[in-house]
């Protein structure tokens, strides 16, 4: 494997630890979700370009797509929460109501 | 060639004369009102003449002048009928206007407006003769409009208060569905018989009549107040005294038994269409002498009286006696118009009290009423010889011994008795006892306005009857022979009705006051008719419209299909089925273990 794949891979593992890890604010595991996505939409385009598949050159548009979605419905919740409480600490949200 | 069209034609003249000159200075003049009062007692000895004629000789006149235009094959014109109805009517009429003019001269001399009341009197008037003397449905219609919308005017006189506007928009409104079936009746008869002139429509035959005769009705219950559409009559007493005393007793409401009349040739052979009327005017006399009981306004009490009577009317059509019918359309205004002006005094006397209740004792105070009120109520009931018995007794008489619905018969019985049981009423309450209204009233009845204008009208009450039924041509022959009770039966059933209200008001004066029973409520309320009528019918409506407008396009396809039932869906599932206690930094640190444990030891599996 070379060594960009590498390189990006880590860059995925970083962000996904940095989603799993955190302290206090909901924000940060929504940013490195952000960058998760960003890691994959690169790996994706650099394996396409490389190995010259270029029927699947969609794929990356696709997810995208996929990945502004989820980004809205990601800070729409934090929106939420954040209206009831004012910030977004995690430990708010031991409640089930909103 | 005699002076019998030119004379009927200059009557009709003269009466449209002060509404031509109410663009000159005359309309602004102080006089106005006696300038129209004077043309209409000219224009009723001027068509007596007519009508003398009209009973020595028999002769009958159709005067058509002026050809106005023919669509294909129907000729319009300007045609007046002089037959034994219109002849008749039109100096009764003219009669009875001029002494509610007079009346009114004195009653509304505190209006600022007066002319303008005299010449909506006036072009009421008009439109009256109009549909009496009219040969062909057009020019009827024309008429029956005209008195519609002078009536509204008239109700709605004084507009500053509201149950006056609502009262004129309800009696528009009622008599607007009625109309519906006119135009029927006028469509069928164009299609059918190409024609809308009377002398055709009564030559060719046709094997059913039922539904032009069907409208014709349709158009009688609405303008004569029958039931069903008969609760814009009571409400039509917001107006002052003189347009109940004209419209809504004597002339406009008689104009749909009238129509009905004027069709008896046809009617005379369609048994379906005579005993719908039958029914429909026993209904309507029982419920309105029911109404009439416990009413507490003496303007009410008098106009669920015409009510009543009309239903009468109703009834002797129902039994193939329009002749009947016509005369009784004739006395009765006398004694009707009479009742009115009489109320209307009163009134006026007491500083504008209608409620009976607190009237009383007026026996002393205003002889001369006193006496025309009784006069016209034992003239309503049929008292024997004075001017109802004429009509009244014929019509019970006939209806007693003619092959008919019993049924009906018998309510109409009940009916004449609650008319003399609602009069007693109206003289124990006003006129008996000692005086319940306040003591600080100058009582006046001196007006010589006032005063002639009654006493003309009683003069009419008492002899009318007489002179009328002895001058005119012989029609249908009443019946001669009956057993002895039958023909006392009409008597008998109004001194019960007397005695049983006098006995009731007399009892009844000391007692404690108990709370309504079901029966009182039912005939205070009007039977219930107007509040669901008026409240059930316009609220569903306009539901529907707003259910169907609003919510069925915005609301349930915008709103409701896809967003609101998928949020709605999702909150209740996630509040049924979550466990969780919201602990995500355990969550993510324990799925980041697994990560972490299983990528370790898989490695090593060798």
């Amino acid at each position: 494997m070379s060594m960009v794949y590498i390189n990006i891979f880590l860059a995925f593992i970083l962000s996904l630890m940095g989603m799993l890890v955190y302290r206090s604010h909901l924000m940060s595991s929504l940013l490195c979700l952000e960058g998760m996505m960003l890691s994959l939409f690169v790996m994706m385009s650099v394996t396409i370009l490389n190995n010259h598949l270029t029927l699947a050159s969609m794929m990356p548009i696709v997810l995208l797509v996929f990945a502004a979605c989820e980004a809205a419905l990601g800070l729409s919740l934090l929106v939420m929460v954040s209206n009831t409480y004012g910030t977004d600490y995690v430990q708010n949200l031991n409640l089930l109501q909103c | 060639m005699n002076m019998f069209s030119s004379c009927m034609i200059t009557a009709l003249v003269i009466l449209t004369l002060p509404i031509i000159t109410s663009s000159t200075k005359l309309y602004k003049n102080k006089l106005y009102p006696y300038y129209v009062k004077t043309a209409t007692s000219y224009a009723f000895m001027i068509s007596m003449i007519p009508t003398m004629m009209f009973i020595y000789s028999g002769q009958e006149t159709i005067i058509s002048n002026w050809h106005w235009m023919t669509i294909q094959t129907m000729k319009l014109s300007m045609s007046f009928k002089l037959d034994y109805f219109s002849m008749i009517f039109v100096p009764v009429a003219l009669f009875v206007t001029w002494s509610i003019m007079e009346f009114s001269m004195w009653y509304m001399h505190s209006d600022p407006y007066i002319n303008r009341f005299f010449k909506y009197l006036l072009l009421f008037l008009i439109t009256m003769m109009v549909l009496v003397t009219a040969n062909n449905m057009f020019q009827l219609f024309i008429g029956w409009e005209g008195v519609g919308i002078m009536s509204f005017l008239l109700i709605g006189w004084w507009y500053g208060r509201t149950d006056a506007n609502t009262a004129a928009l309800q009696a528009v409104l009622y008599n607007r569905i009625g109309d519906v079936g006119f135009i029927m009746a006028m469509a069928w008869f164009l299609l059918n018989l190409n024609t809308w002139d009377l002398q055709q429509i009564f030559i060719t035959t046709n094997d059913n009549f039922n539904l032009p005769l069907l409208g014709l009705l349709l158009a009688a219950t609405g303008k004569s107040a029958q039931f069903g559409l008969h609760p814009w009559l009571p409400s039509a007493m917001e107006g002052p005294t003189p347009v109940s005393a004209l419209l809504h007793s004597s002339t406009m409401v008689v104009a749909g038994v009238f129509l009905l009349i004027r069709f008896h040739p046809l009617m005379e052979h369609n048994q379906t269409i005579q005993t719908l009327t039958l029914c429909l005017g026993a209904i309507t006399t029982l419920l309105t002498a029911i109404c009439a009981l416990t009413q507490n306004d003496i303007k009410k009490i008098v106009a669920f009286s015409t009510s009543s009577q009309l239903g009468l009317m109703m009834v002797t059509i129902g039994i193939n006696q329009p002749y009947l019918a016509f005369l009784h359309i004739c006395t009765h205004a006398f004694f009707k118009a009479m009742l009115f002006m009489c109320s209307g005094s009163i009134i006026h006397s007491l500083n504008d009290e209608q409620d009976i209740r607190k009237m009383g004792g007026l026996f002393k105070v205003l002889p001369f009423t006193t006496t025309s009120l009784i006069i016209g109520s034992l003239a309503l009931t049929g008292m024997p010889f004075l001017t109802g018995f004429y009509s009244k007794d014929l019509i019970i008489e006939s209806a007693n011994t003619s092959n008919t619905n019993a049924w009906a018969l018998l309510i109409t019985l009940v009916a004449t008795s609650l008319t003399a049981a609602y009069s007693t009423r109206i003289m124990f309450f006003a006129l008996l006892g000692q005086p319940r209204f306040s003591p600080m009233i100058l009582i006046n009845e001196n007006n010589p306005l006032l005063i002639n204008s009654i006493k003309r009208l009683l003069i009419g009450s008492v002899f009318a009857g007489y002179i009328i039924s002895h001058s005119i041509t012989p029609t249908t022959i009443p019946q001669m022979t009956m057993p002895h009770y039958l023909k006392m039966t009409a008597l008998a059933v109004t001194i019960l009705g007397f005695i049983l209200a006098l006995e009731l008001n007399l009892t009844t004066q000391g007692l404690k006051f108990n709370y309504p029973s079901n029966y009182f409520k039912f005939s205070s309320l009007l039977g219930y008719y107007p509040t669901i009528m008026h409240r059930l019918t316009p609220k569903t409506s306009l539901t529907i419209s707003q259910k169907s407008a609003s919510m069925l396009l915005d609301s349930i396809w915008l709103e409701n299909i896809l967003p609101k039932s998928i949020s709605y869906f999702q909150m209740k599932s996630s509040t049924l089925i979550s466990n969780q206690k919201g602990l995500i930094k355990l969550y993510f640190l324990s799925f980041m273990l697994t990560m972490i444990l299983s990528l370790l030891i898989l490695n090593y599996h060798g």
